[in-house]
């Protein structure tokens, strides 16, 4: 259990360090990918992750091709693609016990040619490496998108697409306390660590994983107490109002165009793979 | 003209049944900057929830000459701002532009005059640049600046501080310092640092277990070393010499 927290911190944070990973590190450069709308960003993400789901499982080479996209936007964004691809790392085990089961289950033969290369295997194997690869072409897509755009703006951007309020402040909350929650479990456990000098056995180490899994609850509803009259001494009465900051240019527009050919075109693209 | 704060033996006890503040009397003018001094436990944040109106007791307190009731409550929270111990608890949106801005869009002024708000607090506290920051982004100093910022856009008479010098640097508490200095506004800032009070405030009020010991002129009440010793404080380095 101790160990599961440690993972969840590490997942957010990469160390032990006060200086957290953030998901959102690069959302604060400038390039021309940042200064697009999100809401644009946001769409272009949408249909294009429904576009790469609903390709064909035949359709690996297409994939590989649809890939193209995401990338150009890292590359233009300037995010770093080891970046990129520790963040799909870290969301992978369970696609993966997903995608490694399914050579189990479906064994029936099959050819596969790339070109002159032909080679033999299950559809069972295919299916895997489809799931994988859809996967990574569509992390690959989120990862550009929160690595190009300011959290607030994406907010902004949902509440304006028509995402419940109620929701866009949740996510707003936990966008912001997510971090001071890192920092609290990172000081529990450190504080652990200082005055662990053996191991203390399963039943122990569990008792004390609940205690300082109770004592961060005690401490967040303790900050949740804080906020709340923070907000009210704001003048708070329930009502969220906020100030939209976003405009659509002539470079969103061509944006969403430009990501519009390329999706379409790849479509016309494999059409007759699809028939 | 009506006194910023009038408390009349104002009584709190917590649902524990402890007593928390025990027939409080204070009054305090407008301009005026007032040390709430005190060692832990004291009752100094209890005393400024109550002057916020978060607490309720048994005892009149006005501010700026409003009686606390729900009636009062909106026009007290334009005119009383009240800065929390831990930043973290004052910055909650995502962003700066956006944290300093919900008080203003809650008093609910048009989308321009937030703007010029949002514009003029963050310069105030040196922090123009960094409205779009995440409140995560920034330093504990630029965190507490910040802090100020969010009440600041909301133009108060009165603001309240619960140890606003907690967790800073020298160099950041003296910034602090200059800062809350040159602010036109009444001030009540609670805190056990001394050298900070008497660096800040004209007028101290001394209070232990729930009660005022001392009201009065900050340097007077603070050279008092027996006082300062009989309540677990310290004369400030700046009288001791």
């Amino acid at each position: 259990m101790l160990k599961a927290l440690r993972v969840l911190v590490c997942y957010f944070g990469t160390t032990y360090q006060m200086h957290h990973a953030y998901i959102d590190k690069y959302a604060y450069q400038d390039s021309p990918i940042h200064r697009l709308d999100s809401r644009v960003k946001f769409v272009v993400l949408l249909v294009f992750t429904a576009v790469v789901i609903s390709l064909p499982r035949t359709s690996l080479s297409i994939l590989a091709c649809y890939a193209v996209g995401p990338f150009t936007i890292l590359v233009l964004g300037r995010i770093q693609l080891r970046f990129a691809l520790k963040q799909i790392l870290l969301a992978s085990p369970f696609v993966l016990i997903l995608a490694l089961s399914c050579p189990l289950y479906d064994k029936t033969a099959v050819t596969i040619a790339f070109g002159p290369f032909v080679w033999y295997s299950t559809v069972g194997w295919l299916r895997c490496f489809v799931i994988l690869g859809k996967f990574t072409v569509t992390m690959l897509a989120l990862i550009a998108l929160i690595s190009t755009t300011r959290f607030a703006d994406l907010l902004t951007g949902l509440q304006w697409l028509g995402l419940p309020k109620v929701l866009v402040i949740q996510l707003g909350f936990l966008y912001r306390y997510i971090f001071v929650l890192i920092d609290r479990a990172q000081h529990i456990l450190q504080a652990r660590a200082g005055r662990r000098l053996r191991s203390l056995g399963f039943k122990r180490e569990l008792k004390t994983a609940a205690a300082m899994l109770g004592s961060l609850l005690a401490r967040s509803i303790d900050t949740a107490g804080h906020i709340n009259i923070a907000m009210q001494a704001r003048g708070f009465d329930g009502r969220w109002r906020s100030i939209s900051r976003l405009q659509i240019r002539r470079a969103d527009i061509l944006f969403a165009l430009i990501a519009a050919s390329f999706m379409l075109g790849l479509y016309i693209l494999i059409r007759p793979a699809l028939q | 003209m009506p006194k910023a704060i009038e408390i009349d033996s104002f009584s709190y006890k917590y649902p524990d049944g402890t007593a928390a503040l025990s027939e409080i009397t204070l009054n305090i003018e407008h301009d005026q900057k007032v040390a709430l001094i005190g060692p832990n436990g004291a009752g100094k944040s209890t005393l400024l929830l109550a002057i916020a109106g978060f607490v309720k007791g048994n005892g009149k307190v006005l501010i700026d000459g409003l009686e606390i009731n729900r009636k009062n409550l909106k026009k007290i929270r334009t005119c009383l701002g009240c800065c929390l111990e831990n930043p973290d608890d004052q910055l909650f949106m995502p962003t700066l532009f956006d944290d300093v801005a919900f008080g203003p869009l809650n008093m609910g002024l048009s989308a321009e005059q937030v703007k010029k708000r949002v514009a003029d607090a963050l310069e105030t506290v040196g922090l123009a640049e960094m409205a779009d920051k995440a409140p995560h982004h920034l330093s504990a100093g630029q965190k507490r600046a910040a802090a100020i910022a969010t009440i600041l856009s909301m133009k108060p008479k009165i603001i309240t501080f619960d140890e606003p010098d907690g967790s800073l640097d020298p160099r950041n508490r003296n910034n602090l310092i200059k800062l809350l200095k040159d602010l036109p506004h009444t001030l009540i800032i609670a805190t056990c640092n001394m050298n900070f009070a008497i660096a800040l405030a004209e007028r101290a009020v001394l209070l232990d277990k729930g009660r005022i010991i001392a009201d009065g002129d900050a340097e007077k009440i603070m050279s008092d070393s027996q006082l300062m010793a009989e309540h677990g404080l310290e004369v400030p380095s700046k009288i001791r010499g």
